[in-house]
């Protein structure tokens, strides 16, 4: 199976932590000076101080072409499809509060099973039907929990 | 000690009523989750935390009991059937339990894995029993310095175990560490790493983000392997060993069991650990090493007997020092807090009762899945061939609902989302997901302990290394930090030996 190294993910998470731990370090530096309560800065930014060090270390080391390996790289089709479910799903939790639960997990559930090639329609469509009514019953009957009616309501 | 009377009210508790119904349908539910491939125990305990919200937390608590233990031992199924761990912990099973499917024995091997589990985890469910109280007692002289110590004792274990690489598993832990100081500071009130956001003053959501780190994340994962998930084809029969096959194995119980046990006692090495260590021990001492490999019974009592009793080891620093001892047992400790209750000494002290009810539902938990697991076993194999363009979905649809129902508010779900897409990530490239989550837990413990040991000698930090648990304890947390140093340099050194 062929084998990708990690030397740009290793590159980009390095980029990514150092913003981070200067953060930690600039906003601790404005929390109020309060006596006898231990310290609070202090293990923000010793934890910060770790991270920057392991950063720096991970940065040199994937710069040195010492990266690890990834074993099983994610290419094509299947790329694709995880891209799609996941924009599929930020989708979802965006509108399911405004759209209310039944009409957006009936299409949310549609579209997924398409993505993952399900192309038996009436099979899908019974599933993406009867799904989000038996877990609306089950939620609302047994454990008491309202779900999101939106445009229903 | 334990309380032998209280014990025998906590079995009579779990076999009553809704709480044996809980039982059965946590192991039963466990068994599922562990036989199908990529579905880890830990993921059906995220899962059904929110719904155990409702219930009275012995009855929540016995079924997550049973999704545990079921979970680790359903494992042991796919990997017999279709040599693919059902969890990661059942690795060491498929290296004698297919060549046993591949002879046409797959039935035997699924009984012996079943029983081996059962002996395994009962075991350590005993030694939790009768340990945990004293161990608690023992923890009740612990103070705040000696708390810090055992949370960073925890978090260089955490971090240099986890995964293939110490460094990735400190940024992994680092990260948890800041993740667990967003909202108020636990001493003065003010809020830190907020962005000005009120949902963030309470911090993360616990519960949501384990949802997202652990259920969501692994959905994420079964999308790439959808169409080439493999099937059962095997007939299974003669499930139930014989006593003679049992007698033979009896060694490997012992031996198995005592190295699960020590294994799930240390912070965040557990089930897969345990299990190839019992199997390299079982090969190296048997009679017949040159016969593991080729599909023997003892190749599947080793390894499924060790899993199991890790289980019971991973509850102990849980239950009485609040230090979870793998990802599950830190899930277990969410759904704990969920019902109010406080892992750690105070427990045993405040809700005596309960605790002999949790050791209770423990112990016959392991019986639970051994009687399920052999009267439907051919239900749990015909499981793995479900449909997964239909069990992902679900599986999505479950986590963000689950996660929605705890408070009622969106702001979790979109968390579970957020940390579902977090958690996918590291997976895929290779970042430990497991010390992040410990270390939100050990990070609060060591960070509210130590400012408290500043306040209490007021501002003298040598409180930490003057009183001799905290002392001994904090060289513990030293000496494995080095040894990760050192085997992260091994690793460097090996890189460049391939390279060049």
């Amino acid at each position: 199976m062929a084998r990708v190294s990690m030397k740009k993910v290793d590159i980009l998470v390095s980029l990514i932590l150092v913003p981070i731990c200067l953060y930690v370090f600039y906003e601790s530096g404005r929390w109020p000076k309060q006596a006898l309560i231990g310290a609070p800065t202090l293990i923000p930014r010793g934890v910060s101080a770790c991270l920057l060090l392991a950063a720096g270390v991970l940065l040199v080391q994937a710069l040195r072409g010492k990266a690890s390996e990834l074993e099983a790289p994610l290419e094509g089709a299947n790329r694709r499809r995880v891209m799609l479910i996941g924009v599929l799903t930020g989708a979802y939790a965006g509108i399911v509060a405004y759209v209310g639960f039944l009409i957006s997990t009936f299409i949310y559930l549609l579209l997924f099973g398409l993505v993952v090639g399900e192309r038996r329609l009436p099979r899908l469509l019974l599933f993406a039907v009867l799904l989000p009514i038996a877990i609306y019953l089950i939620f609302s009957t047994f454990f008491n929990v309202p779900l999101p009616e939106g445009w229903l309501r | 000690m334990v309380d032998l009377g209280l014990l025998l009210k906590g079995f009579a508790t779990v076999l009553s009523g809704y709480n044996l119904l809980a039982l059965v349908l946590g192991s039963f539910m466990g068994i599922i989750v562990g036989a199908i491939p990529g579905l880890t125990a830990t993921m059906g305990i995220a899962l059904l935390v929110p719904f155990t919200f409702g219930m009275s937390p012995i009855t929540g608590i016995v079924m997550l009991l049973g999704i545990y233990t079921g979970g680790i031992y359903g494992g042991g199924i796919a990997s017999i059937l279709i040599k693919t761990p059902g969890t990661p912990a059942a690795v060491a099973t498929t290296f004698d339990g297919y060549p046993m499917a591949q002879k046409g024995m797959a039935g035997k091997a699924i009984g012996m894995a079943t029983i081996a589990s059962g002996i395994g985890g009962t075991f350590t469910a005993l030694c939790l029993t009768f340990f945990a109280p004293i161990l608690a007692s023992f923890a009740l002289r612990f103070s705040a310095p000696e708390y810090f110590a055992l949370a960073v004792f925890g978090l260089s274990v955490v971090v240099s175990l986890a995964g293939r690489s110490p460094l990735k598993g400190l940024i992994s832990g680092a990260l948890g560490l800041l993740i667990a100081m967003v909202g108020l500071d636990p001493m003065g009130g003010f809020p830190r790493f907020t962005f000005g956001r009120i949902e963030l003053t309470g911090g993360f959501s616990f519960v949501p983000m384990l949802i997202g780190l652990f259920a969501l994340s692994e959905g994420f994962r079964q999308i790439e392997t959808i169409f080439t998930a493999p099937k059962v084809t095997a007939v299974l029969k003669d499930i139930i060993p014989k006593l003679r096959e049992l007698a033979a194995c009896t060694i490997t119980f012992i031996r198995s069991c005592v190295i699960g046990l020590i294994v799930g006692i240390t912070p965040a090495i557990g089930a897969e650990t345990s299990s190839l260590i019992s199997y390299a021990e079982a090969k190296r001492t048997s009679k017949h090493p040159e016969k593991f490999g080729t599909g023997i019974l003892e190749g599947v009592a080793a390894p499924q007997c060790a899993e199991n009793a890790s289980t019971g080891g991973d509850m102990l620093p849980m239950l009485t020092l609040g230090i979870p001892g793998d990802a599950a047992t830190a899930v277990l400790m969410g759904a704990l807090t969920i019902h109010n209750l406080q892992p750690g000494p105070l427990l045993f002290r405040d809700h005596a009762e309960l605790v002999h009810q949790i050791f209770g539902g423990m112990i016959l938990a392991n019986f639970m899945f051994v009687i399920l697991g052999l009267t439907f076993a051919r239900f749990f194999a015909r499981v793995i061939n479900i449909d997964r363009r239909y069990l992902v979905p679900l599986i999505f649809i479950a986590c963000m609902v689950g996660s929605y129902a705890i408070n009622n508010v969106m702001y979790d779900l979109v968390t579970c989302v957020v940390f579902g897409f977090i958690g996918y990530l590291m997976m895929r490239y290779d970042y430990p997901v497991s010390p992040m989550v410990l270390a939100q837990i050990l990070g609060f413990m060591m960070e509210s302990n130590f400012r408290r040991s500043l306040v209490m000698s007021q501002g003298d930090p040598s409180i930490l290394v003057t009183r001799p648990i905290a002392l001994t304890i904090l060289i513990l947390a030293v000496f494995t930090t080095v040894t990760a140093i050192r085997r992260q340099r091994k690793m460097m050194r090996a890189q460049g030996d391939t390279t060049t």
